[in-house]
């Protein structure tokens, strides 16, 4: 057998680089996951490459930016908030909207779901949950059922819904992502499993402005009003 | 630990909560290798340009991502800088077939010689170290690790334009990243 972490370290050594596609990106994301967080060896050397990668930016030379780029970024400052601002239920009612705009890439209108069927997990968006999950030793994980669970850190306002092996719903259905508080329900995104049944989900909503994530099924293309039935009944 | 680290660290913990003026000088500190490290990657001043404004702004929304038990606070924000980068580059390539770059980058215009002595101060000995232990590297392993750092490349991609098989790619990455790892422990 081959040895475990010489094996996983040389896929972290292209992993800090960015530089893992198909397989071995999924692959790394699985160790990633299921193995570096209980081994100290391969944390180590993880933090080490990280490390390096950060040290290998001093080989580029180094040059000044636009004079305008820092005003530019006073003015954003200014404007989209401070850190450790906590968003009340009330305000992430108001800034869902936002919030689906947020989630980047995964953020795609209903019309592009179906395109899923076709689509690979991108790359950037696994390095991204592996990133999180790496920097953040106290992760929470919360099942939802289906094979799926939250992943989020305390204090940090990202988290993710992931699963491997998740069911898809029937046809013409899509599961539909609400954070649930005490009396309402804000309707997040809808989404489906990747062809090989992974779901990730990236989200930039801090996790204690609500009581849990609920996952529904519902028609594709529907009004996100109100939950309908539970995804996933078994999750309680 | 380098007194410029033990000094950033401090900068981050005023930034944590808040203080702006904090945040202009981790600026001051950085946005010249950020900015020199994202055209690299990217070949464009406009999208450097953007790569270091959300690198910034990254940093003043979510402070706690950096997490002082892992590391200086210059190769967590550095390495989010090339991962941004390397992430723009990749969104870029899937709109229009990348042109031919990186290679023989223009070199950038407007720059202020000063502000570079400033930062070469600061940074001057580390970097003159990163390039030094680049090039102890035999040429085949920093050929990849080049590849992939600078050019933003997949390992699969760079097989391919190489002519070898992925797995001599892997190999070679991961001796060079153990060499380097080696070589700036050392002189860190
Ligand atoms: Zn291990």
């Amino acid at each position: 057998m081959i040895d475990r972490h010489d094996e996983t370290q040389e896929l972290l050594a292209g992993y800090v680089l960015q530089s893992l596609s198909g397989e071995d990106a999924a692959e790394a994301d699985r160790l990633l996951t299921e193995h570096v967080p209980d081994c100290s060896e391969c944390r180590m050397m993880l933090d080490a490459f990280q490390a390096v990668a950060g040290e290998l930016a001093l080989e580029a030379e180094p040059a000044t930016p636009p004079d305008t780029l820092l005003p530019r970024i006073h003015r954003e400052m200014d404007t989209r908030g401070r850190p450790g601002i906590r968003w009340t239920p009330g305000r992430l009612v108001a800034a869902a909207a936002s919030v689906v705009l947020v989630v980047g890439a995964g953020g795609m209108a209903l019309s592009q779901l179906e395109d899923r069927k076709t689509a690979q997990v991108p790359a950037a968006d696994v390095q991204g949950l592996a990133d999180f999950v790496v920097q953040h030793p106290t992760l929470l994980r919360q099942p939802l059922g289906g094979n799926a669970q939250e992943i989020s850190a305390r204090g940090v306002q990202e988290l993710y819904v992931y699963g491997r092996g998740v069911p898809f719903p029937a046809p013409g259905l899509v599961y539909r992502l609400w954070a649930v508080s005490a009396h309402h329900a804000t309707h997040l995104r809808d989404f489906l499993p990747y062809p090989d049944g992974t779901v990730l989900v990236r989200l930039a909503i801090d996790p204690s402005t609500f009581d849990h994530l609920l996952v529904t099924v519902e028609p594709a293309g529907s009004e996100p009003s109100e939950p309908g039935d539970p995804a996933w009944p078994e999750a309680g | 630990m380098r007194d410029s680290d033990r000094e950033d660290l401090e900068l981050h913990r005023r930034l944590s909560s808040g203080d702006r003026g904090a945040f202009d000088e981790l600026y001051g500190r950085y946005a010249g290798s950020a900015y020199g490290l994202a055209y690299r990657v990217t070949g464009q001043q406009i999208l450097a340009q953007d790569v270091v404004h959300d690198a910034f702004m990254a940093l003043w929304r979510t402070p706690e991502a950096y997490d002082p038990a892992r590391g200086p606070f210059r190769t967590f924000f550095l390495a989010l800088v090339h991962h941004r980068a390397v992430d723009l580059v990749r969104r870029e390539s899937r709109l229009h077939a990348r042109s031919e770059r990186a290679a023989n980058l223009e070199p950038l215009v407007g720059e202020d010689p000063a502000d570079a002595i400033a930062e070469e101060s600061y940074l001057g000995v580390r970097r003159k170290e990163v390039r030094e232990a680049l090039a102890g590297l035999p040429p085949e392993q920093r050929q990849v690790l080049e590849m992939a750092y600078f050019g933003g490349k997949t390992q699969v991609q760079i097989a391919e334009e190489l002519g070898i098989p992925l797995g001599t790619v892997k190999t070679r990455t991961f001796a060079a990243m153990r060499k380097l790892r080696a070589a700036l422990e050392e002189t860190g």
